[in-house]
């Protein structure tokens, strides 16, 4: 019989300070903000006039992809100086997902709680002082009571809302990055640990060992999956700002 | 680290060895220390790291990074609508050169069309007076030619008929021994030759 003892789940996210206060996830988070600074740095070099090639044209990209399929679909016009705020919460959240492929790093920086947490109260912090702005203080009756409310309604209606608005939006922001990207880890770390188990079983049974090749391929598979939940999450991340920001300048809607 | 403790015990007629281990002393709080981080709670190290580095992307995105790229694209697409626009202006500037030359085409095309047709009722005359001058020779060639058929016919059957006249006279005159007058014979030739026609 085969005993397959799996590792407790703060052991696979144990990382080591690489020096005082630095562990993993800084690496990541600086590297994350080097990469992006550089490749925008490096497209902005290039000769704006010619068709745009390699890093330019992967800049150009990132940016038509934010004001065309998030800007323009959530916010409209209006919402396109929101741009940087969007293309650098994009690229800082891909970037950081990333490395969940990536040899020797191995690991999302998102799937701990610590960056998506910040993100999520950024994200609070400015699309509420935009209601406040846009809307003065009566920004917080129309996100407690939106427009036809009947008046009977207005204290179950103003409690859920005001809890949806204050600690729920923040809360499922955080979370549904932070907990993709971990349960992602965990897949891939399941089915690497089944593979070697199986690979390197020391055992009369000789069918376990080509058996392996079925989670490696497993492995594989989630590997290229996770490329792309690295990019959706990010593009959910990156939307969901964007509506909730017009959600504060527009409350009445 | 863990000291291992080997003895031997016998029970009966078997042997078995027992294995103990045990940490040394001052190192259990280590081991329990080290048991990794709460997978859920963010750590502030991780939380600073994160938040310094975004807010350097941000604040770099938005001050120098995004304008730069921005003010290269606008600039390009300007180019390329300048371009676009440009392009329509010769487009149709080619059109309306094609309209012009299509239209001094028609022109030329209904003047020799015109002169065609001029040219043809010119050989139409030419050809119905031609053939009316053709009719007419041929009539009147048909005429006299049928005449002269006519006279020589009137002729041949005046000598046929003096030649039977002159053979019936002669023979009336064999057989009767009476030559019978040549009035008669003329009347009687020319009443039978009118009646067998």
């Amino acid at each position: 019989m085969l005993a397959l003892k799996f590792p407790p789940i703060n052991e696979l996210i144990r990382w080591r300070d690489i020096f005082s206060n630095f562990n993993k996830v800084g690496v990541i988070a600086v590297a994350a903000a080097l990469i992006g600074i550089m490749v925008f740095l490096v497209a902005g070099s290039r000769d704006p006039l010619v068709a745009p090639t390699g890093v330019r044209n992967l800049a150009e990209t990132g940016v038509n992809f934010i004001e065309n399929d998030i800007v323009m679909q959530t916010m409209g016009k209006d919402g396109l100086r929101w741009t940087p705020f969007l293309l650098s919460l994009f690229v800082f959240i891909y970037l950081c997902n990333l490395p969940g492929i990536l040899p020797v790093l191995q690991m999302p920086a998102t799937a701990r709680m610590a960056i998506p947490l910040f993100l999520a109260l950024t994200v609070w912090v400015v699309y509420n002082a935009v209601g406040l702005r846009h809307n003065g203080i009566k920004y917080l009756t129309l996100m407690a009571w939106p427009p036809g409310v009947p008046v009977g309604m207005r204290p179950l209606v103003g409690l859920i809302e005001l809890l949806s608005n204050i600690v729920l939006r923040p809360f499922s922001l955080a979370v549904r990055l932070f907990a993709n990207m971990l349960a992602g880890h965990m897949l891939l770390i399941t089915f690497a640990f089944l593979t070697n188990a199986l690979f390197f079983a020391e055992t009369k049974q000789f069918a376990l060992k080509p058996m392996s090749i079925l989670p490696f391929f497993m492995l594989v598979f989630l590997t290229a999956f996770e490329v792309l939940v690295g990019f959706l999450q990010a593009y959910i991340f990156t939307i969901l700002t964007a509506v909730f920001i017009n959600a504060a300048q527009h409350p009445e809607h | 680290m863990f000291t291992v403790t080997v003895t031997s015990t016998t029970t009966g007629a078997s042997r078995a060895w027992v294995v103990q281990t045990a940490p040394i002393e001052g190192e259990a709080e280590t081991v329990a220390e080290d048991k990794g981080p709460s997978p859920i709670a963010p750590e502030v190290k991780e939380l600073a790291w994160g938040a310094g580095a975004f807010i350097v992307l941000f604040l770099l995105m938005r001050v120098v990074l995004f304008p730069r790229l921005k003010k290269g694209m606008d600039a390009r697409y300007g180019k390329i609508r300048g371009d676009h626009e440009g392009a329509d202006a010769t487009r149709a500037a080619a059109r309306a050169e094609v309209a012009e030359y299509e239209a001094e085409i028609a022109a030329v095309k209904a003047q020799a069309a015109q002169r065609i047709e001029a040219a043809r009722n010119v050989l139409e005359d030419e050809r119905t007076a031609a053939l009316a001058e053709l009719k007419a020779r041929v009539g009147t060639q048909r005429a006299a030619a049928t005449a002269a058929n006519e006279a020589a016919r009137a002729a041949a059957e005046q000598h046929v008929s003096t030649a039977v006249a002159d053979v019936s006279s002669r023979a009336a005159e064999l057989a009767t021994g009476k030559r019978p007058k040549a009035a008669d014979v003329t009347n009687i030739v020319a009443s039978l030759m009118g009646g067998s026609q």
